[in-house]
This record gives structure tokens, sequence and C-alpha cells, in this order.
């Protein structure tokens, strides 16, 4: 178990998370490209940049959606908020960064890790609740949106386990293990799934105005490449 | 051997032998749009980030009241994206490869069609989607897309017919109709308020070319008239051109192939007048579609104003005098979801109607967030889904206005109107009366000052004040 352990924490670590970072780039890069590129051919290139960046910060903190959906828009704060702190500012895992490549960054509180653990797990949990009781939602969901919530919430419950050895009933270092693994296969699904939205949602503010930005001419260009320039309406 | 044709006389309609191939067709679109427009960013984006919440759901009209899966915006919008990541991406080609056995079939492009044309385009999901996700955009890709194969509404297209390759513009009305009704309407002006106003025909050099909805001309002539007063008393610099008279695109609804060419008639119209501005009648979706012109024709395009801006910036500017009545019944404004939505005109005709009205109140949800009419994207000009329009769409408009116990809704958009009279009419609402806000203001706008300026400059002596003094608003005494 140990060997194993070695080779989670290792290579696997190190292959799965610059995955993720190399994924994530790709997906911001590919979109700024792209960005850019519409930008350049559109025939209106003004955009109202103020109501963009109120847009864009009014997604990234949606303080106003409190009023209007209260429950689910605080568990779902909550969840992300509680999944983006703990594995960055938990000490335990500053202090692995220390060790590997020598930078590190003020931790919280293990207290406080705890507290966020636990409210990781359980708004996941009520997030998968959400997504089954709410007719709409239960309605789009597709089996990967409830593993991956399972998936997500896994490291955070091996996690516990791990820092509580008290109550942890079984053994430590599978546990471990398990944690781990799990951390590593959400960065191996980061770019390749719906979690890229963790790096595009920035910028879907800004895609959503230049989406309207066609080129010049680009109706009857489209007419022309169908062979339409003539046919009668 | 006998060949079978002449054994069995069969006769296929071309149509029906097309519409199996639909699905390559509307393929062979999508890869031109691809390649020629710029929708692939949105798609790109979207199709990676979407996270299938459901938020949107809490803010669609129509599906809070159908109910049905097909209604959910991102439902709609994922039957568009399974089509782009299947067909326009490496990942969807290898999953495919995997056994993802996605094809684009028959039956799919009907349940696109169906899909596509029960939303109204109104982007309030828009608002409500956590990731940002723009499903009105998905919506008018997915009917540019359809029509590329030959599914659009007729009522849409044979009016885009008319426009483009028949009379001229969407309601047929001939040159000559239109100056005898811009005649009529100067004799009802002159009958009515003692006024003597034109209605301008190829002026050249104007500063504003007038394009309202055409059909305004048969139907909304209040309005028009309130538009040429309000030219008329503070002397605005405008005409209309008998080149090009109609402001509706309906392009933006189902092709911007169409829109594209709609739009470059009108810019053609304001250089051939040597005008100079684009001045847009009480229409919603044809100023969007005017807020298209640079992007069809570049940056060089004559600038686009909607007539309430104009009217506005006048008021505030004192410029506009009023009658010292106001409007005394109670009266509400509905927001056109395609001026409103992004949030480019809220605050003019609010500024205009407290200044009219004496009990101006508002719908909730209002400006940005209003409901729509439940006619729009061109569902409104399709008679045969009435029903449709006023029950499922139109039901939660009904509350709103109901609510604000208005009798009179005010709403600057030739479609807006028409399907609010209908919605007034099957849910019980028989009392409220829909006008344009020109309308209105027509109603205590004094023509006082200009016809003293009038006589002025023609040199008669100036008449006796009337009763009353005529008040000039300046924006800080409303």
């Amino acid at each position: 178990m140990h060997a194993w352990l070695e080779w989670a924490r290792g290579p696997a670590f190190v292959f799965c998370f610059s995955f993720m970072l190399l994924g994530l780039v790709r997906h911001v890069g590919v979109t700024i490209w792209e960005i850019r590129r519409t930008l350049r051919r559109a025939g209106d290139r003004s955009l109202p940049l103020t109501a963009i960046v109120k847009a864009t910060l009014t997604w990234l903190l949606p303080a106003d959606r409190l009023r209007r959906e209260p429950l689910f828009t605080a568990t779902s704060i909550l969840f992300h908020v509680a999944i983006l702190v703990v594995p960055i500012f938990l000490a335990g895992h500053i202090a692995l960064w220390a060790r590997a490549v020598g930078v590190s960054w003020p931790a919280i509180p293990n207290a406080l890790a705890d507290v966020l653990t636990i409210l990781a797990v359980v708004t996941a949990a009520g997030l998968i609740a959400q997504r089954l009781a709410a007719r709409a939602t239960r309605a789009l969901s597709k089996p990967q949106d409830h593993a991956i919530l399972i998936l997500l919430a896994l490291p955070f419950v091996t996690g516990f386990l791990v820092m509580h050895p008290g109550l942890n009933p079984f053994d430590y270092e599978s546990v471990l293990f398990v944690h781990v693994m799990s951390g590593n296969l959400i960065f191996l699904l980061m770019p390749l799934t719906k979690l890229t939205h963790a790096a595009l949602l920035p910028g879907t503010q800004v895609v959503a105005e230049i989406g309207w930005h066609w080129p010049k001419d680009s109706g009857s260009r489209v007419g022309a490449a169908l062979g339409k320039e003539e046919e009668p309406v | 051997m006998t060949d079978s044709r002449t054994k069995y006389s069969f006769y296929v309609e071309q149509n029906a032998l097309e519409a199996t191939d639909r699905p390559r067709r509307f393929l062979e679109a999508f890869a031109a749009v691809l390649e020629h427009s710029s929708y692939n960013l949105p798609l790109d984006v979207y199709s990676r980030a979407s996270v299938r919440c459901g938020r949107c759901a809490a803010d669609c009209q129509l599906y809070q009241s159908t109910r049905e899966d097909r209604d959910i915006p991102c439902h709609r919008s994922e039957l568009l994206l399974r089509v782009y990541r299947r067909y326009f991406t490496r990942s969807g080609a290898l999953a495919a490869r995997f056994g993802n056995g996605f094809t684009l079939t028959d039956e799919y492009v009907d349940e696109m069609a169906e899909a596509y044309y029960r939303c109204t385009a109104c982007r309030r999901c828009k608002l409500t989607c956590p990731i940002g996700i723009d499903h009105g955009l998905i919506t008018h890709l997915a009917r540019w897309l359809l029509a590329e194969v030959g599914i659009a509404p007729k009522a849409l297209v044979v009016a885009t017919r008319e426009q483009l390759e028949g009379v001229g513009n969407t309601s047929a009305i001939p040159v000559p109709a239109l100056k005898d009704t811009c005649e009529f309407l100067e004799e009802e002006l002159k009958e009515n308020f003692d006024v003597d106003l034109k209605f301008p025909m190829d002026v050249e050099g104007a500063e504003y070319v007038f394009f309202p909805a055409v059909s305004d001309y048969l139907l909304e002539a209040d309005t028009l008239m309130g538009n040429a007063a309000v030219m008329h008393v503070t002397g605005g610099s405008w005409t209309i051109g008998t080149g090009n008279y109609d402001g509706i695109n309906y392009g933006l609804f189902y092709s911007d192939r169409m829109m594209e060419r709609i739009v470059k008639n009108e810019v053609a119209e304001v250089r051939r007048l040597k005008g100079r501005k684009i001045l847009i009648g009480e229409c919603g979706h044809a100023t969007r579609s005017a807020w298209f012109v640079p992007t069809f024709c570049g940056p060089d395009a004559p600038e686009v104003v909607n007539c309430m801006q104009y009217t506005a910036r006048q008021l505030r500017e004192g410029r506009i005098p009023l009658k010292p009545e106001r409007i005394e019944e109670r009266v509400t404004y509905h927001d056109p979801c395609n001026i409103a939505r992004a949030g480019r005109i809220t605050e003019e005709p609010r500024e205009i109607l407290r200044a009219i009205c004496r009990d101006f109140v508002e719908m909730t949800p209002n400006r940005t967030e209003n409901y729509c009419c439940g006619g729009g994207g061109g569902t409104v000009s399709i008679d045969e889904i009435r029903k449709f329009r006023t029950g499922p769409l139109g039901r939660r408009k009904a509350d709103q206005i109901r609510a604000t116990g208005a009798q009179i809704v005010v709403s600057p958009c030739a479609n807006c109107k028409k399907q609010l009279r209908e919605v007034c009419e099957d849910n019980d609402l028989k009392d409220v009366q829909v006008v344009g806000l020109h309308d209105l203001l027509l109603k205590v706008l004094d023509f006082g000052p200009a016809r003293e300026a009038a006589r002025r400059a023609a040199g008669e002596p100036a008449a006796d004040q009337t009763a009353g003094s005529p008040t000039v608003l300046a924006r800080s005494n409303v």
C-alpha cells in the first residue's frame, strides 16, 4: 500500500496536476485567441465595456441572485467557496508544496478547514438532492452530473477522515490513497468535462456580447458559400 | 427491359424528395456559417462550460406554464450544441467513434424546428444562467440554420419576400398609397390640433431618415402622428424616403442573410437621400436589427437612433411644450425585449411617461428583467398560433398587467402592441387599452408655440394666448 501511495502522491499527482494546468491554460488560450479573431473580423468592433465588466462581476459574485433563489444560490456559493479554499489553503497541502517546490503561502486554521470540509460534503449532497428534486434540473441531468458531484465530495470525506484518525474506521493509508487518487481524478477530468467552467466562467459575459459581433458581409458570404446568392427569398 | 418510369407513372414533389436530405443540408449550412460568421466562439465556450443546472427554467415564462422538458432553455440550446459537438469538434468526432451514437436525423431536425420556434428569443434566461449562456443567441443561430434547409414560418418568409423582391416593404404598401396615407394624417392633425404639419418626403440632406414599422401606416396612425408632431414642434430635420420606408426586419428572427440584405437597403436609402442618421419608429426588432448596421456595413455606416431616444433628449432640453393637462388614467409600460433586455433603452420612455402621465406605475419585474409579451421572435406574425401565444406564452404578461391595475399599457413596439391586445382580449382584460408611447404624448403636446412661430415667420400678427399657459417641462420639474 505504501508504494501505491507514493506513486499516487508522486508521478500520478504530477501528471494529473500538470494535465489540468495545461488543459485549462489551453482552454483559456483558445478562447482568448477566438475572441481576438472574432473581434478582428467583426464589422462592429465597439463593445459596451462597462456593461461587460459589470456583468462579469455580477456573474462571479452572484449576490443579487440570493434574493431570487436563496436556497440554491446559497448552497451553490458555499459549495464553490469550500471546494476552492480548502485544497488550496489547507496547512497540510501547503507543507507538501513547500517541501516539493519550495513555495508556500498563508494557510487557514485547521478548525476552519474542518468546517469548510463538512460544508463541502453537505452542500454537494444538497446539490445532488436539488438535481433530483427540481423537475427541470432532473430532466437536464445526465448520470455524469451526479457522478461528478459524488467524485467532488470524495476527497473531502476522505480528507476529513485523514485529518481525524480517531474518527476513521478504515486503514489510514488506504483512505489517504483514495483521497489522493480522487483528487488526481478530479484534476484529470477538469479540462475534459463541464468542470472546465472553472476556467471559462470569467469570460462568458464577454463571449455572449462578442457572439453577436459578426463579420462584415457575413450573411452574404454564407449565401455565396451555399450557392444561394441568386436564389429568390 | 421496359423502363420502369414508363410502366409506373409516379410523380414525387421535389420538396418531399429533398426532405430526407435535410440533415446533410443542415450540416452544410452549419459549416458555412461557422466559416464565414463568428458563431464558433460562443458555441465552443458554451458546449464546454454548460453545467446543466436548470436555473433557466425558473425564468422562462413558457416553461413556467407548460412544464414541458423541451421548453427548458438549456435543453433547447443543448439540441444545437449536441450537433455542434458531434460534427464540428474533434472530441465529438472521437466520442462518436467510441460509440456515442448520435446522428443528425430528419426527426431531430423537426424536433429542433419545434423547439426553436416555441422560444421567442426574449433572452431573459441569459440573466439567470450562472454560466451566462445566451440561449437567445443559440435560438437565433438555430433558426437561421433551419431556414437554410427550408424551415421558416411562412408569415415571415412571405413578408420578407415582399420587402426584398416585391413592392419593397413587408405590408406591400405602394408609394402612392404611402403618400395618400401621409396626406390623410396631415389633414387629421390639422383638424384635431389645428397644426400645419408635413410628413416630409424625399428631402435630401435631412438629419434623420425615418424607418417605422411599415405596418404603422395601416394600423398605428396615432403613433405616426405622434412621431411627426414631435419632429414638428422640435424643428427636427427628418424625411421619409420613398425608396425604402420600412424598418421591419424579419431577418432578425430567421436568417442573418436576410437581415443583412434588409439592413443594407436601409443604409442605401439613407445614402441616396444624403441623410445622416437612421431614425427608427416605435418598433423593438426594427431598432435591434438596425443596431446591426455597423456589423454588416462597417463602422462608417450611419448612426441609428430610436425615436424615443430623440424625444427624451428633446424633452430633457425643454424643447417639447406640453399642455397643462396630463393623462389621468393609470398607465403602465411594457419593455420590448429587443430594446430593453441588454439595457440599451429603458429610461427614455419612463422619462417621457412620467412627464405626461399623472399615474404611471411599473410592472414587476421591469426593464432588463421584463417578461416578453409572448409574441417575440416573430411569432406574433403567425396568426395560426394565437392560442399558444396568448395562452402559455402570454399568460404571465396578462398577470403582470392585471397586477398593476392599469387602464393603459404603453409599448413602443408594433409587434408587442399587436400581441398585447390579443393577450388582453384572450385573458379577460377587455378594458385595458394598448397604445404606443407617441400616441399618448400627442394627446398632451402643446402646438401653441409652434403655431406662434409659424405665424411669426409668415409675418402674421400674434394670436391671443388661449386658455392655460403652455408649460415647457424640463427634466428637473418632472
